[in-house]
Order: structure tokens, then sequence, then C-alpha cells
């Protein structure tokens, strides 16, 4: 056993030990308990890391904060645990040595933040599949890592109020529109049910794109459990709608929509990613002279696909949603949805104005590639769209055409045939009477 | 004049059943594809409506098909076994209408109990009933519900591919649903196949007897 597992074991069992008598002896209550005391070993670092200004220079105006507040660290969750037990790297002796050296700030930040792997391997490995840590792998920094959302020191289990500063960090507008919606309004006041915060819908650490999967409508039917029943009251297909229309498309009305055809493989039953397909998507639009895909464009890359996709058919799924996050999350009460069916249903309706063609990028983020609207509305779109239809919105402009031919058909060949067969009648009837009387 | 009983009552059940139907489905169909030029009524109750009448118009096909499955009047649908003289009879049919009858000559077609239908009638009925019906009625139960059918959509095509079948036939009643009640008219009253359809008896002229030798 290495000298640091069995300091945390020692930390651990003693509080555990802490614990249980407070629980059993009742005697001393939260408010009362005097706050932990950094141990003897931790005071050694605090001798110099709890001065205020100790920080580490990467650059200019590029520094992190090597302060640590020791009361708060000793009152957090890894009080007990001590420095040494996240800081193994560190030798006393030849400390601060040279280590590693890094980029910025953040990179010295974001490796630092490994440290919690090696204990919180579940909730690393949820991490590594997020969009967050898909983010990091393309090599942007400002995705937030474990750190950034519980803090480094003064680390805390699970912190609401942290948790809302970190996703506002990046995710302001998105916030400050969560805070008007009768979720934000409703949190944390009291009520039958808990209000929701970014983490319950988004997931804490498997955080998924928004716009991917079921996740998030699975959230909101995770706690609005009647929802399903209460749509198949007046919603016809309920279930496709639920499937094809994110919840804010309704329930924010105010918000804009768009539809986002993703290119599907029904083989493998997955998203098509940037990996599989990107370079036949950019040739199309590059061909394209760089402007949205029309149907015809759409059409030739979907033959292409489909050519070079083999063995599978790629398909376009389609999915009406809101055009960003922040309109996302205007949420209204339920009364102000829209339940009104021609929102849609209908010609130059606002949503099939709005249409991207879709695959799964790098970091699990959807690239979008405009088209126009006559990618819904073309011939073509029968193949190249086969999969995504809605009535009214996308109708095939073609076939109004002919149903007003139809139409003219249908009304003016009975009248047409009608009057000529009534003159020609008359004719023979002139004819036959002028001949009887000539007899 | 005679009198032929040639529409027995389960075919007048059936086709007015159908006509009102298709009329109704007509309509809310054109209320549910053009709602933004068409305001019969809202789409929630058109789309309700077009589903009800749907299942009744299906029920109803099972009337017919029963009906002449089980009963010799099936032989009304096909009097002539012989593919090439039906074809020519159709023709026939055809030039009747498209310039016999604009010349006052005679229908070439003559009812009897067997032969209610001219060879025209014969062959678009047939194609109509035993393949356009039932496309439209099974392109209507995928696209009444997407998600329980989705294995047969799938094998269609898509929805599109579902949809626009659905839509093309649905163009075709509509222009049927004008032709067919024009050439009703054309009996040696207007109103005549009208009203044979109603009560079920056809008026036609009586046979002439037999040539007396001179």
């Amino acid at each position: 056993m290495t000298t640091v597992t069995r300091r945390i074991l020692t930390a651990a069992a003693a509080a555990t030990a802490l614990s249980l008598v407070s629980i059993f002896s009742g005697a001393v209550r939260a408010a009362d308990a005097p706050r932990p005391a950094p141990s003897a070993e931790d005071q050694i670092c605090l001798s110099c890391h709890g001065q205020e200004g100790m920080s580490k220079t990467f650059g200019k105006n590029d520094s992190v904060s090597l302060h640590v507040d020791g009361q708060a660290f000793a009152g957090s969750v890894h009080g007990p645990l001590g420095c040494a037990a996240c800081h193994t790297e560190v030798d006393l002796a030849n400390h601060p040595g040279a280590g590693k050296s890094f980029d910025s700030a953040r990179a010295f930040s974001i490796a630092k933040a490994g440290v919690c792997s090696p204990c919180h391997e579940d909730k690393a490995k949820l991490f590594e599949g997020s969009v967050h840590a898909g983010v990091l792998r393309t090599g942007n920094l400002a995705a937030p890592v474990c750190t950034d959302c519980h803090g480094a020191h003064a680390v805390v289990r699970k912190a609401p109020v942290a948790n809302d500063v970190a996703c506002r960090k990046c995710h302001g507008a998105i916030f400050d529109a969560y805070l008007q919606s009768p979720h934000g309004k409703a949190y944390g006041k009291p009520g039958p049910v808990k209000a929701p915060i970014c983490a319950d819908c988004h997931r804490a650490h498997d955080v998924s794109p928004a716009s991917s999967g079921t996740g998030l409508r699975d959230a909101c039917l995770g706690c609005h459990t009647g929802a399903v029943e209460a749509h198949q009251k007046w919603l016809p297909n309920t279930k496709l709608h639920l499937q094809v229309v994110s919840c804010p498309a309704c329930h924010a009305p105010t918000s804009q929509k768009s539809v986002d055809l993703r290119l599907y493989d029904p083989v493998a039953k997955r998203d098509v990613t940037a990996k599989d397909e990107q370079t036949r998507l950019d040739g199309p639009t590059v061909a394209n002279g760089g402007k949205a895909l029309d149907s015809k464009a759409l059409w030739d890359l979907m033959r292409g696909v489909d050519r070079a996709g083999a063995p599978g058919r790629m398909t376009l799924v389609g999915r009406l949603e809101v055009r960003s996050g922040a309109e996302a999350h205007q949420l209204t009460d339920k009364s102000k949805a829209i339940r009104d069916c021609v929102v849609c249903h209908r010609k130059g309706a606002d949503p099939f104005k709005n249409v991207t063609i879709s695959i799964v990028g790098p970091d699990g983020r959807p690239i979008r590639y405009e088209a126009k609207q006559d990618v819904l509305h073309g011939p073509t779109s029968v193949e190249s769209l086969s999969g995504f239809y809605a009535i009214g919105g996308t109708r095939i402009g073609i076939l109004d055409v002919v149903l007003a031919l139809v139409l003219l058909a249908g009304v003016s060949v009975p009248v047409a045939h009608l009057v000529l067969r009534r003159l020609l009648r008359k004719k023979q009837a002139a004819e036959q009477h002028a001949g009887s009387e000539g007899e | 004049m005679q009198k032929l009983y040639v529409h027995p009552l389960p075919v007048r059940i059936w086709h007015w059943t159908n006509a009102l139907g298709f009329v109704m489905l007509i309509l809310s169909g054109l209320q549910i594809r053009y709602s933004d030029a068409v305001q019969l009524m809202s789409f929630a109750s058109a789309v309700q409506m077009h589903n009800v009448l749907g299942g009744v118009l299906i029920l109803n096909y099972f009337v017919w098909l029963l009906f002449y499955l089980f009963t010799d009047k099936i032989r009304v649908y096909h009097p002539e076994l012989n593919p090439a003289k039906h074809f020519r009879g159709s023709l026939r049919q055809l030039w009747y209408y498209g310039y016999g009858i604009f010349k006052g000559q005679p229908n070439p077609h003559h009812v009897s109990v067997y032969r209610k239908f001219n060879p025209l009638q014969s062959m678009t009925y047939q194609i109509v009933m035993i393949l356009l019906v039932p496309i439209q009625f099974y392109t209507g139960v995928l696209l009444w519900d997407v998600n329980r059918f989705a294995a047969s959509i799938q094998l269609f095509g898509g929805v599109r591919v579902v949809d626009t079948v659905h839509v093309v036939l649905f163009i075709f009643f509509i222009g049927f649903i004008f032709i067919h009640p024009y050439l009703a008219s054309l009996g040696h009253t207007n109103l005549a196949h009208f009203k044979a359809m109603v009560t079920g008896y056809e008026e036609v002229e009586d046979e002439p007897g037999p040539k007396q030798p001179r």
C-alpha cells in the first residue's frame, strides 16, 4: 500500500468516524460545528500556497492563481484527504521543480484537473463521452473540465449555484433565457416538484449536444410524465411529432424554427459523422459555388452518398428545431404553447424557410450546411428526402399544378362535352327537320 | 322500356356510402393539404374526419368485395373473357363518347343483367377497385399511424414516397368524381342511371322482336 493510499484511507476512516459520531450524538448542530482546520501536513503546503496573490505566469496577462484558501479546502469534501492525495507528483525536496511546461494557464488547469480521474473513474468515463470532452479533443480549451464546475480546492459535491456559474460562463445568453422561463422562475422555490436547472436536463458529466439523440426529449418527459397522454388527446401521430419536433418548437412559441436534415446511416443505425462523409458533403457545397444546396445539388449529393456509402443506403432524417440554444430555453407556460397545427402544416410555414443538412462533427456537435427551401418542395425530394414529410408544409409543388389541371379538366371536359353534344344535336335536328320538309 | 334489376341492395349501399365518403374524404383531404387556401373546417377536424371516413370506407370496401366474391354477380366485371374482344369493346365505347355521341349514334353497349357495365366501364372499375382503391387505403392507413407502420413505410421507400402515392391517387379520384357523374348522366335520360342506382332497376329499351318473314 502506498503512502498516499494509506493517507487517503486513514483520512476517509477519520471522516466517517466523525460523521457517525455527529449523527448519533445529535449534540452538535451543523451550524454550530467548528470549522475543520487543515491538517499539520497540509499546513506545510499552505505556508506558501495560503499566501494571497501567489500565482504562476505563463505569458503576458496569462497566469493562474496558486493560492489556496486553507479553511475552504479543509471544509471541502476533499479536506480529509489532504493536499498530497491529489498532488502526488509533488516532491517537497525539489518543490517547486521545473515540472512539465504548459503553453497557457488554461492548459495547465486542464492538465491538473486530470488528477480527478483515478478516484472518480465513473464520472471521468461519462465526461469522456460528453460534448465538452469532444470540444477539448478538437483543441478548444474553453470547454469545461472537473474543476470549472466543482472548484479546484473548495470542492463541492453538488452545488447548483456553482453549476449555474460554470454553465453561465460560456452559455450566458442561454442561462438568461432559462432564468425567464417557468423552470428558471420556479428553481429553488418550494413546490410539489423541484424545478430543473442545467444539469437536470443536459446531465452533469455526459453532456450531449442539444440537437442530437433523444436525451433532451426524454429529460422533458422524465418530469412531465403525463405529457405523452396529454398530447395524444389532441395531437394525431403523437409519437411521431415527439420524435421529429423538438419540445421548444411549440413550447417556446416565439422562437424561430428551422428544419435540420441529419444524414443517417440506417445500417449502422447512427448519424453520419464528419469522419464518414464530410468530404462528400463539402464537394457539392463547393461545387454549388459555396451557396446553399438546392434540390438538384441535394439529389446529386444523396446519389453520391448512396453509391459510395455501400452497403447501406444513407438517408436524411428530418427534425424541426429552434434556431438557437437561447430560444430553446424561452419556454413559456403550457397554456401559451403552440397548438395550432396550421403553424407548420401549411405552405410557406416559417419552420420550413430555414433548412440545413447536417452531419455530426468531430466534437459531437452538428456541422450544418445551409440548404434552399426547394429541397423540401422539389420533385426530386421524393427520392433524396424520402424519410421526411410534413403535410402541407413540405408539399411538392408540381403536384399542386397537376391538381389544378385535373380540377380544370374535371369541370371543363364535361361542360365542353355537354355543350358540344347539345349544339350538334340541335344542328342534326335542324337538318333532319329541313330534310323532312324537303320531302 | 323494360326494367332490369341490375344493382342489388348491397351494391347500392356500398355505392352511395362510397360516393358520399369519397366526396367528404376529398374535401377533408383538400383542407388538410391546402390549409393555407381552404377554410372549410379546422385542420384538426379535417384530420379527424379524414381518419374516421377512411376507416368507414375500408369497411365499406369489404361490402363490395365480399358481395362480388361470393355471388355470381362477379360476372358483370368480366362478361367477356377474351381480352382482345374486351379491349376492342373498350375502344368502341371510347369512340362513341368521343365521336358517335355527337353524331347521334346509338350507344354500342346494351345493358343486361350480367352486362351492366360497358367494356370501358368494366375495365376502368376493375383497375380502380382492385388496384387504385386498395393502394389508396393502404397508403392512408400507413400515414394514419406512421410510427406503428414504420417498417411498411420503410419498405415502401419512406414516408414521402407513401404520401406522394396517396396524393397522386387523391388527385386521380378528384378527377374521377367529376367525370363519373357526367358519364352517368348519359343514359336515355339524364337521371336514368342515377335513378337506377337508387331503385336497383335500370330501364332498357325493349329488344326488337324476331323479324317477320316477308
